[in-house]
């Protein structure tokens, strides 16, 4: 039902972009081009010669440096895989919340921007093997870090963490049941909103990646008087996301298997301090 | 990061905002004027098309509409949008062009119908009376209501972040990654002195027609 309202919509709407018929005769050429590809996601992205890479910025995985070019440990990464494949890397930043629509719109090729594998993302995206561990924890006031470390402190406190995220997870998992189960939970937009919930007050103690955690403790920011409490919770792993049955997933776990060997990404993670989270193999 | 590093990455992510106001604007004042005649037409079928136009793209979210621009083509046509801001602009200059049409629609309806019979009675055209008679009436009527929804388009063009243009608001949210809050609040300063040049423009513009009482 859904779906015809959508479509029905949908067709309201395109009678109206009608009258704009430059831009229809432009997309009717790409058409043809991606009709042709559409077999192989691999042959698509090699064909155009570049793989258009969906991230969004924060440091240390995706950031401007002073010369406003962009760097990190994923540009990096995905810069010398691109390399490996044959196409140039394009990044495009994209708003987080609609990864996957943007993917399967074909507006990105790939999310490349720490994503947590999670079972329900691996129904939908096609995701590589892992090459990054992270681990989710409990960000609070610095007064409070030692309290909120042991089961029962949360009770009747207030928790965010963004939605749909792997730190919502665990705040509805019954394993740590002991520690969020009394707590009152707010889903938030994003997990810099979650940070400035507990920054102002509205929240006492946030939920969120530990490696996201450590990107918003840069020179100037204004988080210097929150601190992490020292009980991580469900190890997980970051890979690369495709579009659902992509080729180019297959093609990429080589290459990521031959740069954990060889030493490149080891090279990469010491640039920006990341070693000590780097899948060992 | 420095005060002043910081108000030109907003600077330029606000031209952002500027371009995709003033485009929306050029296209969608004269857009909505025609949609105004289609809504009423005499002819049923065009006047109906135009009232379910205007009531789906006024009874939508605008943040949904700039999913279904940018989106749809790639996920149902497998023919993906290269350029965001684009989508964007085709998506403002449908929404606001709606509600324009219903701004001059109100406006031309306003003007008395005796006028029209007295303009026929002293032999003039259709045309004429709509040009020579109606128009400037109009104009000056709708300013304060043209006004309202020209200063909401500025805020609105934040919006077009969500399918990623590279807005003001999108640019102070990198810096909120990196752990720094007050930028975001900072960009409030850029809407409020561009509207507020606007609010100046549009007075002098409604004192300017004030010689001519209706």
């Amino acid at each position: 039902m859904k779906k015809i309202l959508a479509v029905l919509l949908v067709a309201a709407l395109l009678l109206s972009f009608a009258a704009c018929s430059s831009k229809k005769t432009e997309e009717t050429t790409k058409a043809e081009e991606t009709t042709a590809a559409a077999e192989s996601d691999l042959a698509y992205i090699q064909g155009k010669g570049e793989m258009v890479i969906g991230i969004t910025i924060f440091e240390p995985m995706d950031y401007y440096d002073d010369n406003k070019e962009l760097t990190g440990f994923e540009a990096d990464f995905a810069k010398a895989v691109c390399e490996k494949l044959g196409v140039k890397a394009k990044f495009q930043e994209i708003s987080w919340e609609a990864k996957e629509t943007e993917l399967s719109g074909k507006s990105i090729d790939c999310i490349w921007n720490g994503l947590t594998i999670t079972p329900e993302r691996q129904e939908t995206m096609s995701i590589s093997s892992p090459y990054m561990n992270n681990k989710q924890v409990i960000v609070t006031k610095k007064e409070n870090v030692q309290s909120f470390a042991k089961p029962g402190a949360l009770d009747g406190k207030t928790v965010v963490a963004e939605k749909e995220s792997a730190g919502e997870e665990i705040v509805a998992d019954e394993q740590y049941a002991d520690f969020f189960g009394k707590a009152t939970y707010v889903a938030v937009q994003d997990m810099k909103s979650a940070l400035m919930e507990v920054k102002a007050g509205t929240a006492d103690a946030a939920v969120i990646d530990y490696v996201t955690y450590l990107g918003t403790l840069g020179v100037n920011s204004d988080y210097k008087d929150l601190a992490f409490v020292d009980k991580s919770f469900a190890d997980e792993q970051y890979g690369v996301a495709f579009r659902q049955g992509s080729d180019v997933t297959a093609k990429v776990n080589e290459i990521i298997e031959q740069f954990l060997t060889d030493g490149t990404l080891k090279q990469i993670a010491t640039k920006y301090n990341l070693v000590q989270q780097l899948v060992v193999k | 990061m420095d005060f002043s590093t910081i108000t030109s990455d907003l600077l330029s992510g606000f031209l952002e905002n500027l371009k995709l106001f003033g485009l929306t604007l050029a296209f969608s004042l004269p857009l909505g004027l025609l949609l105004s005649f289609c809504s009423m037409s005499k002819i049923p079928p065009i006047r109906w098309l135009a009232k379910t136009f205007v009531w789906i793209i006024r009874g939508t979210p605008l943040m949904l509409q700039l999913f279904i621009v940018f989106f749809v083509p790639g996920i149902v046509f497998d023919a993906p949008l290269k350029t965001r801001f684009t989508a964007a602009l085709i998506a403002f200059v449908i929404n606001y062009s709606a509600y324009f049409s219903e701004i001059y629609r109100g406006g031309i309806e306003s003007i008395p119908v005796g006028q029209h019979e007295a303009g026929m009675v002293l032999g003039m055209t259709r045309k004429q009376i709509f040009f020579k008679v109606v128009l400037m009436q109009v104009v000056k009527k709708i300013i304060p209501p043209m006004s309202n929804e020209i200063i909401t388009l500025v805020k609105d063009t934040s919006l077009a972040r969500v399918i990623a243009v590279a807005e003001i608001i999108m640019v102070a949210d990198r810096f909120t990654a990196r752990g720094m809050i007050w930028p975001l609040f900072y960009t409030g300063v850029f809407f409020l002195l561009f509207n507020g040049i606007l609010t100046l423009l549009f007075g002098a513009i409604e004192k300017k027609l004030d010689y001519y009482k209706v």
